[in-house]
């Protein structure tokens, strides 16, 4: 259970980004956030790892406070939430094995890191995660000689290193063309469903969220707009999400 | 109506552009004047004349000699002509002659000289002998030079004056012609060998200044990165603690570390069989860490004793190895004395040397980090379940603590130069902007999320804050009069203990400091927190922009005092900018890195280190070997001058030549430095080309 409350984030500069919002995710669920962009998404996903720091209010996840941990307690926080991102943030001269292999890190003694060193049982698990999202004969490209939909797989791959309990995407698929967005949204789908991860998926297309997910959150200049079904947002809230001018793409 | 404005303004802006147009003429003007820019001076005759005949020195290098036999011609020649003796001209023969004609005559007679199989444009110079025997040269007329140069095909005709010489009558004298004809082929001139071996000299001083200065480039790149520091925050109380463990690990490192490594540098350098020892030793304290250590660890009930164990186990294991290491430097020196290995063993015996002379250095440091480590994180520990007052309480304490601390040093450091003395006020100053803005949080308003008006007012504390600190401390200090009088501050003495002395020039900083850490402690309390990474990457960049803007040349000219006229000063002097500049390139490459996988990695719960290793590393490697090879090759240019100061290689025999007016020696080295400057300039280029 994740349970978000009161939260506010306001950056230097002045701008709410979220505006007193609390939230309750059960366990298992798969959400989706949609909104404009600025309205909150992305700084809603980071202050739950706290790769951002809330200026105010709590978040708690199965009754750890994140938002009170020190280094060490966020560090073994962090290493159960998995995270993608739309740029897949890959370090893309390294083998596609070492980027998958970084996501264990949380585990590993910082010793063996100083001298790039991962023991062999490390390796074989990154060499699984791969085969999971279908890319096994990729392990020694470079990441950069990757496709955007592999390289997102490998994002996938590194965050199953951390044998995590939830998932944050923050819009996984926005770099996408439409077929390898559905073939990436199926693998967070898998995950939801077979390894019982809940995910947190911000998406720009209301379709894959009305395809893919359990709850959908929508959120306008940091504000809670709409929580509830996909199937439930007829056009008259998609304007109220949106703004009056928008109007439905869908993405098949 | 609206024309009237609009027409103002546009007449009001071209009017500035006069204006500014105007100025800038008036201050290249100056500038004109100021370099003594003088158009008659480089017109004036003579200077022609020089300039011209040292340009054409400079451009006929002495880069190739030969070898030359000299061998004398004669015939003879009657002064005053008498009609019974005429001297027969000689038969024409293949062999080398010369005739005179006319082949008798009186001082100031202009004869005409012919020579026949001669070389082609072989080299000669005529002589006059006289009964008196000596040699007096006559230049052939037409010519400047005492030398001639005989025709292609080996013929030449001359004509020259018959001397004067007082009471010469009715005498046979010699005329001869000295030709210089070349032996073998042509080969490098001695000053070429010396260039070169010079060139080699310097290439190396480069290189090795370049070497030397990457590891504590890196290190400083990463500290002046601001993309990795900025978001580096401490916690107040933790980080007094630690600031006030580093002079006490500096002093428990000497008295406790010292003897360890000194041990095991014995042992190192001392034979074989004990350095032998010394491995069995370390490799037996690495298997304690590895296996041993967890298991005693898991015996004993209390946290702190197990970390204090842990951090006692691994520094005793580095320092061993440093010595050992060190040692083993000096044992490899000494007993590899011959061949190819004699050079290895002077190299590794540096190496043990540096860590023989810097041991106390690095085993103060060691304690020093090791002890405030521990202080940070048992505080932290400690202060997680602290109540308000408490809190404030502490904050203060240990902020009046760390404040005095902190000044004292830079009061310590003030004492060493005048001008030094400004350092004192600065940091005063600097710590003195957390107390308005931190006062007005606590007093009168504590904005949760501080809007813009919040902010304003904050900056303005904080900078009335600073300069009221600034002036303060610079007052009561009287740091003005020493710098107006560049001497160093009155030591006037508080008290003694023991050896040390307290000198009022520190005891009131130390009371300043303490207040203004003791303030700002108590009232952002110990568990506040503190822009850690900030510090770290200001203070870095100030010391790394000071260095860079010192001319290698004086760093050399220091260096000179300091070890000598020679390539090793030369080397320190490059080494200490490279550093600045490499310091500088390297953390821009860093702070222009994507910063995605830093966020990614931070997101799987690896640590700073970790993140560094994996996500920036990897993205800063390319970058630095090119930009590790531009700076060789900047050092290349660089010490062919840093000679000028005697720092070595091929500047100092540059100035030489230059100073002995020997122009054409000084071409070879201008020569060297070109054709050496040229080709790692391609070189490197290439290489950079390739990773960027």
């Amino acid at each position: 259970m994740l349970i978000i409350e009161n939260l506010t984030k306001v950056y230097d500069n002045g701008f709410v980004a979220i505006d007193n919002l609390s939230l309750e995710i059960p366990d298992g669920q798969f959400v989706a956030i949609i909104g404009l962009s600025g309205s909150g998404k992305s700084t809603l996903l980071r202050c739950i790892n706290r790769l951002i720091d809330p200026t105010k209010g709590r978040i708690i996840w199965n009754g750890l406070d994140i938002t009170a941990a020190t280094t060490d307690e966020l560090r073994q926080i962090r290493r159960r939430i998995g995270m993608i991102f739309q740029q897949f943030n890959l370090v893309k001269r390294s083998s596609v094995l070492t980027n998958v292999m970084a996501g264990r890190l949380g585990y590993i003694n910082p010793v063996y890191s100083l001298f790039n060193y991962f023991p062999p049982q490390e390796k074989a698990r990154a060499l699984a995660a791969l085969k999971r999202v279908g890319i096994p004969e990729k392990a020694n490209n470079r990441a950069s000689a990757l496709s955007g939909g592999q390289q997102q797989r490998v994002g996938i791959a590194r965050t199953l290193m951390q044998e995590p309990e939830m998932m944050l995407a923050d819009e996984p698929v926005a770099s996408l063309d439409p077929a390898t967005s559905h073939s990436v949204m199926k693998y967070l789908e898998l995950l939801n469903q077979e390894d019982k991860m809940t995910i947190l998926c911000s998406l720009h297309f209301l379709s894959l969220a009305r395809a893919y997910s359990h709850r959908v959150i929508a959120l306008k200049d940091g504000k809670l707009e709409y929580d509830g079904s996909p199937q439930n947002i007829d056009n008259d809230r998609f304007k109220m999400i949106y703004g009056e001018d928008a109007v439905e793409v869908e993405i098949h | 109506m609206n024309n009237t404005p609009m027409r103002s303004t546009q007449i009001l802006k071209r009017l500035i552009i006069l204006v500014v147009i105007a100025v800038v003429v008036v201050i290249f003007s100056y500038g004109w004047t100021v370099t003594n820019i003088n158009l008659a001076v480089p017109q004036e005759p003579q200077r022609q004349q020089n300039v011209g005949k040292s340009l054409r020195e400079l451009l006929s290098p002495n880069v190739f000699t030969q070898d030359y036999e000299v061998s004398s011609y004669t015939t003879n020649f009657r002064i005053i002509c008498s009609d019974n003796e005429i001297i027969p001209p000689a038969e024409p023969s293949t062999l080398l002659y010369i005739i005179v004609e006319p082949t008798c005559g009186v001082g100031d007679d202009t004869v005409t000289v012919r020579g026949f199989n001669f070389p082609a444009n072989g080299l000669a110079r005529m002589n006059w002998i006289a009964t008196d025997g000596e040699r007096r040269i006559r230049q052939v007329d037409g010519s400047e030079e005492n030398n001639f140069v005989a025709d292609d095909d080996g013929t030449f005709v001359v004509q020259i004056q018959v001397p004067r010489i007082r009471g010469t009558s009715d005498e046979i004298h010699t005329v001869e012609v000295q030709g210089r004809f070349p032996i073998g082929t042509p080969r490098f001139s001695d000053t070429t060998n010396l260039v070169m071996e010079k060139m080699v000299e310097t290439i190396f001083l480069a290189l090795i200044a370049t070497a030397v200065s990457i590891l504590p480039s890196v290190v400083l790149s990463f500290l002046a990165a601001h993309n990795l520091m900025r978001p580096i925050r401490g916690q107040f109380g933790s980080l007094m603690v630690s600031f006030t463990l580093l002079p006490v690990g500096w002093v428990l490192g000497i008295l406790l570390l010292q003897p360890i490594g000194a041990f095991m540098f014995g042992l190192g350098r001392e034979s074989g069989t004990s350095a032998l020892a010394g491995l069995g030793i370390v490799v037996l304290q690495v298997i304690m860490i590895w296996r041993v250590l967890a298991i005693i660890k898991a015996l004993i009930p209390f946290m702190i004793i197990r970390r204090l164990l842990n951090t006692l186990v691994i520094i005793i294991t580095l320092i061993s190895i440093i010595g050992l290491v060190g040692g083993l430097g000096l044992f490899f020196r000494d007993t590899f004395t011959e061949g190819i290995l004699r050079y290895v063993g002077v190299f590794v015996g540096s190496l043990g040397q540096i860590i023989q002379f810097s041991m106390e250095l690095i085993v103060a440091l060691i304690g020093a980090f090791a002890l405030s480590s521990l202080g940070t994180s048992l505080t932290k520990d400690l202060l997680k379940n602290t109540d308000v007052t408490f809190n404030h309480l502490l904050g203060g304490l240990l902020g009046a603590l760390g404040g005095a601390i902190l000044l004292g040093m830079t009061a310590t450091i003030g004492l060493t130069a005048a001008w030094m003395g400004l350092l004192t006020p600065i940091i005063a100053g600097t710590l003195a902007t957390t107390l308005l803005p931190q006062a007005y949080r606590w007093f009168v308003a504590k904005p949760q999320v501080p809007n813009s008006t919040d902010r304003n007012i904050l900056r303005a504390l904080a900078w009335l804050s600073g300069i009221v600190g600034f002036i303060f401390t610079f007052w009561i200090l009287n740091v003005g009069q020493s710098l107006v009088e560049g001497m160093l501050p009155a030591q006037v003495e508080v008290f003694t203990i023991g050896g040390a002395t307290l000198y009022r020039y520190v005891a009131i900083p130390m009371v300043i400091g303490a207040m203004l850490g003791g303030i700002s402690g108590a009232l952002g309390g110990a568990k506040g927190t503190f822009p850690l990474g900030g510090v770290i990457y200001n203070t870095t960049r100030t010391i790394l922009n000071i260095l860079r803007s010192i001319e290698p040349l004086i760093m050399g000219l220091v260096f000179v005092i300091w070890v000598g006229i020679g390539p090793f000063a030369g080397v320190l002097a490059l080494a200490l900018h490279s550093i600045a500049s490499l310091g500088k390139l390297y953390s821009e490459q860093i702070e222009s890195i994507d910063a995605g996988p830093i966020e990614a990695l931070q997101s799987t719960g690896a640590n700073r280190l970790q993140t560094i290793m994996y996500a920036v590393v990897p993205q800063i490697i390319p970058p630095y070997i090119a930009f590790t090879m531009y700076r060789w090759d900047i050092n290349v240019r660089m010490s062919t001058i840093i000679g000028f100061v005697g720092g070595g290689g091929v500047g100092f025999l540059l100035q030489q030549q230059i100073n002995l007016l020997r122009y054409r020696d000084a071409g070879v080295a201008v020569l060297a430095i070109a054709i050496v400057v040229s080709i790692l300039d391609y070189a490197s280029a290439a290489i950079r080309e390739r990773y960027t």
